[in-house]
């Protein structure tokens, strides 16, 4: 510490030496804030995060992901109040208990026309649910933290936007999954009348 | 004498298979912190470091003020992110969302953003989200070639109409946060 202090006292280099020297400090002093960035978030964001996933895994594990197949079987129904279920309810637990990319998986009870739609219902859902249940899509956090970390910068708490994000998210994807099934059925009756 | 074993045996197994599982939930969750969520912290934290230290952060603030600020530029933001042949670009591991999301955020917290956008610019930002994934995906849900044939395009042109209502929703859904 006293090396740095008594820096100061010293005449600062000048000419050219002095403009590369200082080059040098620009240059460290980019990854010192990096660096100061990346302490922060490992030490504000990620411990809650270690407790959290270890806590949601093992829920999921004990309730057995395999439970959600049979909702997955009635989603496939017609009917009108069965576009809540398959456009809402079976994306959010699906991304919920079998996470991205594995969430996919349940469009397999759907049939053929509807797989678009639920595919796209779901891989929009992906982002909305880490606010609050970031085990979902750990790889691609950023998207919420990003913005968020903005949110948290001005003291200001984060739970009124990330439920926002979740509802909203849920509202998109409804909406998201309907216009999808009706593109989806109307390409399929052009192919039809085509062939 | 049985009984009590048994008993004992049962109580071993339930208590071995919670500590088990908790302790495969810790294993999966420390996996996934130093694979997925480490690597990315690191590169964050370097662009972060690159925009707040040097004018890169200025220049960026003048253009993304005027998009990111209003609804409008937001609107404008996700027509673009959701053309066809742009969206399935822009999607790969959400790389892009995520620049661009932290890019907002020290936006936001150096205040040339209201933070009330926050909301709309978390759609406006993403209406390309798994474009890029469609077929994998639709395999992963046991389609037929000929749905992912159609399934691709329609997932591609229902995302110009539903990127830009999102962001109209998520900016209706947003007044009176944080104002």
């Amino acid at each position: 510490m006293n090396i740095f202090l008594a820096a100061d006292t010293v005449a600062e280099p000048e000419g050219v030496w002095g403009a590369i020297a200082g080059g040098a400090e620009y240059f460290i002093g980019i990854f010192n804030q990096g660096g100061e960035v990346f302490f922060g978030l490992m030490g504000g964001i990620l411990p809650t995060l270690v407790v959290l996933l270890t806590a949601v895994n093992a829920l999921i594990r004990i309730i057995g992901p395999e439970k959600i197949e049979a909702l997955g079987v009635k989603a496939a129904q017609p009917g009108l109040q069965w576009y809540p279920v398959r456009y809402m309810l079976l994306p959010f637990l699906a991304v919920f208990f079998l996470t991205n990319p594995m969430a996919y998986t349940m469009g397999r009870f759907l049939p053929e026309r509807m797989k678009p739609a639920f595919y796209d219902s779901a891989v929009s859902y992906v982002h909305p649910i880490t606010g609050l249940f970031p085990h979902a899509n750990p790889g691609e956090l950023f998207v919420y933290l990003g913005i968020a970390a903005g949110i948290t910068e001005l003291g200001l708490g984060l739970g009124d936007l990330a439920l926002r994000y979740l509802l909203v998210g849920l509202v998109v994807i409804f909406i998201r999954g309907i216009v999808t099934e009706w593109i989806t059925a109307r390409m399929l009756a052009k192919k039809g009348a085509a062939a | 004498m049985d009984g009590l074993n048994a008993l004992l045996v049962k109580i071993g197994r339930g208590v071995g298979g919670v500590v088990g599982t908790l302790y495969q939930a810790g294993r999966d969750t420390i996996d996934t912190i130093i694979r997925n969520i480490l690597p990315f912290m690191a590169f964050i934290s370097f662009i972060i470091g690159l925009v707040l230290v040097t004018g890169v952060g200025d220049w960026i603030a003048q253009g993304i003020k005027g998009l990111a600020g209003n609804i409008v530029g937001l609107l404008i933001v996700s027509v673009v992110c959701a053309i066809p042949v742009l969206s399935p670009l822009l999607g790969p591991g959400a790389v892009i969302a995520q620049v661009v999301g932290t890019l907002l955020g020290v936006e936001i917290g150096r205040g040339n953003i209201p933070p009330q956008m926050a909301l709309p610019a978390l759609f406006a930002i993403n209406p390309q989200v798994g474009c890029d994934f469609i077929p994998v995906g639709l395999a992963l849900g046991e389609a037929e070639p000929e749905t992912v044939e159609v399934g691709v395009p329609a997932v591609l042109f229902s995302r110009l109409i539903t990127g830009p209502l999102s962001v109209v929703i998520a900016y209706v859904a947003s007044f009176g946060m944080y104002s």
